[in-house]
């Protein structure tokens, strides 16, 4: 799916976007990472506050997804992008 | 349980008051040009902003139904219902991906529900109508489990529930369904839309009450995980080993992966949540909101620790125990036995509200997509903007009616089997809706094929797994190649296979293939970040 960026943006940008949700996603799904009880944070086993936690942080990798994507494409950019919108 | 809790109950009905008079005006909400179309009445004109699409899709996926059941499974096998709280989390980037080009081709084409994209995309009516019917058989158990949610909490308050006259006993479900069905029939999208702002704030403030006041009574967190871990040991005679654990053992741990990672694939498949998505002004609503619609997977995961806090608490054990051994009970018992009365009616009123707003979504995203796809495309090409109005209005008040009938006339553990193989047949439309997003290399009816394959190696699968006293439906992972497994996923990998074997040989065997419409199409919608969903895609 790493091409999963929409097209019109520059390769580094999807790139970034790839890696992000990656991770994202990879933390999630990865269940051997936390299926543990040790260490706790305060009396909560590891394996509920690590999913706890890793909610905002998930929403906060998508958030920056989001605001990469919206930044406008630098003017070097654009000509390639514009060959890559309509096929 | 014996006798009724006036002043909750005096507070829910407020509250349902409040909803219905605001579901009404919801009809003048934005009012539209023409209100005799699809794209309002289904969609609510399709204008929504960040903020109104962010509570409508939390209010749209976050059910009364998940509000009960999440924490009754972890009430009843500790951390392996905590799935539920990975599969949200996972849910969003997933969305993140596909959704905004989803949103795209709808715009394009004027598409209200995924099963026309499908059908556009490869030109194939009997593709379209393969979404169409799946999504229509997923959403009516679904529409109907909400009723059980509103159930449990009436058994508590002491309302319907223990009577011996079944129509004493149905009223209060009746009467809330006949409203909620003339506000949707009148409204559209608007009513559940302008609803979901109350459901939201209910179930936050009932929440964060619940989860910094509940363990401050119960002798801290260290006590609750305690007496969960020391019940979760104990063998549970019926089966011989530990009730679960507190931790996922090694060998539950593709179970769990699978279940997140199915349920979340599967979440967007739902016509509810795409309509959600369609009524979306622009591209970058649905952006944005996947990165603030985590808030509600974060209340989630706090309503899931409420089972353990049921668990902790031995008057909410012995009400279980006393209603039969339902677990689904141990919500609506915390809040019964641990905030005083008022409050219990505050915590009542958002899952009893958190249940309409999810029913209205589904049953107009299903009359969007009976008028669309079966009406339109069978009967009525030809049909005006203001008849496909009429027909998705009915339809939506048949999808109640037959949600109320499953509700009442069927027992509870016929919808709960069938909203699990809902699950197992909805992600079965992936490959015609997600995949097909980014390549339309599959033969269309290799992709029929792979469906229907996925459909009845889904349903066999789960017909043949015993668990929870039941000897078929009994649970909704089964040993796939000595894992266990989500069926849905397994079911998914079979579909995928069968397509991708038939599709080079229907080529070879000039099986005519269909005209993808949403490639010639022009791209006027929302052009801001230039992305086109037929853009860089292999051709067919």
């Amino acid at each position: 799916m790493a091409q999963s960026a929409p097209a019109g943006k520059r390769p580094v940008t999807r790139v970034a976007v790839a890696v992000l949700l990656l991770v994202a996603m990879g933390g999630t799904l990865w269940v051997p990472i936390y299926a543990r009880s040790m260490p706790k944070l305060g009396d909560f086993p590891f394996f509920y506050w690590y999913q706890l936690i890793l909610v905002p942080v998930v929403a906060i990798l998508c958030w920056l997804c989001s605001v990469v994507l919206k930044a406008k494409p630098t003017s070097a950019a654009r000509p390639r992008d514009g060959g890559g919108v309509r096929k | 349980m014996s006798h009724v809790n006036a002043v909750a109950f005096s507070i829910v009905v407020v509250s349902f008051l409040a909803v219905t008079m605001i579901g009404f005006a919801a009809a003048r909400w934005r009012p539209a040009e023409d209100p005799m179309h699809l794209n309002e009445w289904g969609l609510g004109g399709r204008g929504f902003g960040t903020f109104v699409t962010w509570f409508l899709l939390g209010g749209d996926l976050y059910t009364a139904y998940t509000f009960i059941a999440v924490p009754a499974l972890v009430y009843a096998v500790g951390a392996a219902g905590f799935y539920a709280l990975s599969y949200t989390i996972v849910v969003w980037p997933i969305v993140f991906i596909f959704a905004p080009r989803l949103w795209s081709a709808a715009r394009e084409r004027g598409y209200v529900t995924p099963a026309e994209f499908a059908r556009g995309r490869y030109g194939s009516q009997g593709l379209g109508l393969a979404v169409a019917l799946t999504g229509i058989l997923a959403t009516m158990p679904y529409i109907a489990l909400q009723l059980v949610g509103i159930e449990s909490v009436l058994t508590v308050m002491g309302v319907g529930g223990s009577s011996a006259n079944p129509i004493v006993k149905d009223l209060p479900l009746i009467v809330a369904f006949i409203v909620l069905a003339s506000y949707t029939y009148l409204a559209g999208l608007r009513a559940p839309a302008l609803i979901a702002f109350v459901k939201d704030a209910l179930i936050y403030v009932t929440v964060i009450v619940a989860i910094i006041y509940i363990p401050a009574r119960l002798g801290g967190w260290g006590h609750i995980f305690g007496a969960a871990s020391a019940h979760l040991k104990t063998v549970n005679p019926a089966t011989g080993k530990p009730f679960g654990s507190l931790i996922v053992a090694p060998s539950g741990e593709w179970a769990y992966a699978t279940l997140a990672l199915g349920s979340a694939l599967a979440l967007f498949m739902y016509p509810h949540a795409a309509t959600g998505v369609f009524a979306a002004r622009q591209r970058h609503v649905i952006r944005r909101n996947v990165a603030m619609l985590p808030a509600y997977s974060l209340a989630l995961g706090l309503i899931a620790l409420f089972g353990y806090m049921a668990r902790a608490t031995p008057a909410v054990n012995a009400g279980v125990k006393a209603g039969g051994g339902n677990s689904q009970l141990s919500v609506p018992l915390l809040f019964e036995h641990m905030f005083p009365s008022w409050f219990a009616g505050i915590g009542y009123s958002a899952i009893i509200i958190g249940a309409l707003v999810p029913a209205a979504i589904m049953s107009i995203a299903a009359a969007n997509l009976f008028t669309r796809s079966i009406y339109n495309e069978f009967f009525n090409p030809d049909a005006t903007p203001a008849q496909e109005t009429r027909v998705a209005r009915l339809a939506s008040l048949v999808m109640k009616v037959g949600a109320l009938g499953f509700a009442l006339e069927l027992n509870k553990t016929f919808s709960i089997n069938l909203q699990l193989l809902g699950g197992i047949w909805i992600l079965q439309t992936f490959p015609a809706i997600v995949i097909s997003l980014y390549t339309v290399w599959f033969h269309r009816f290799a992709l029929i094929a792979g469906w229907a394959s996925g459909m009845v190696y889904g349903t066999i699968q789960a017909y043949r797994t015993p668990g929870g006293g039941q000897a078929h439906f009994g649970a909704s992972t089964a040993p796939v190649f000595g894992h266990i497994t989500y069926i849905a996923i397994a079911a998914l990998a079979v579909n995928l296979v069968v397509a991708v074997v038939l599709t080079p040989i229907f080529r070879a065997i000039r099986l005519p293939n269909g005209y993808d419409e949403t490639r010639a199409a022009p791209h006027p919608a929302d052009s801001a970040d230039g992305a086109s969903v037929t853009a860089g895609t292999g051709g067919a």
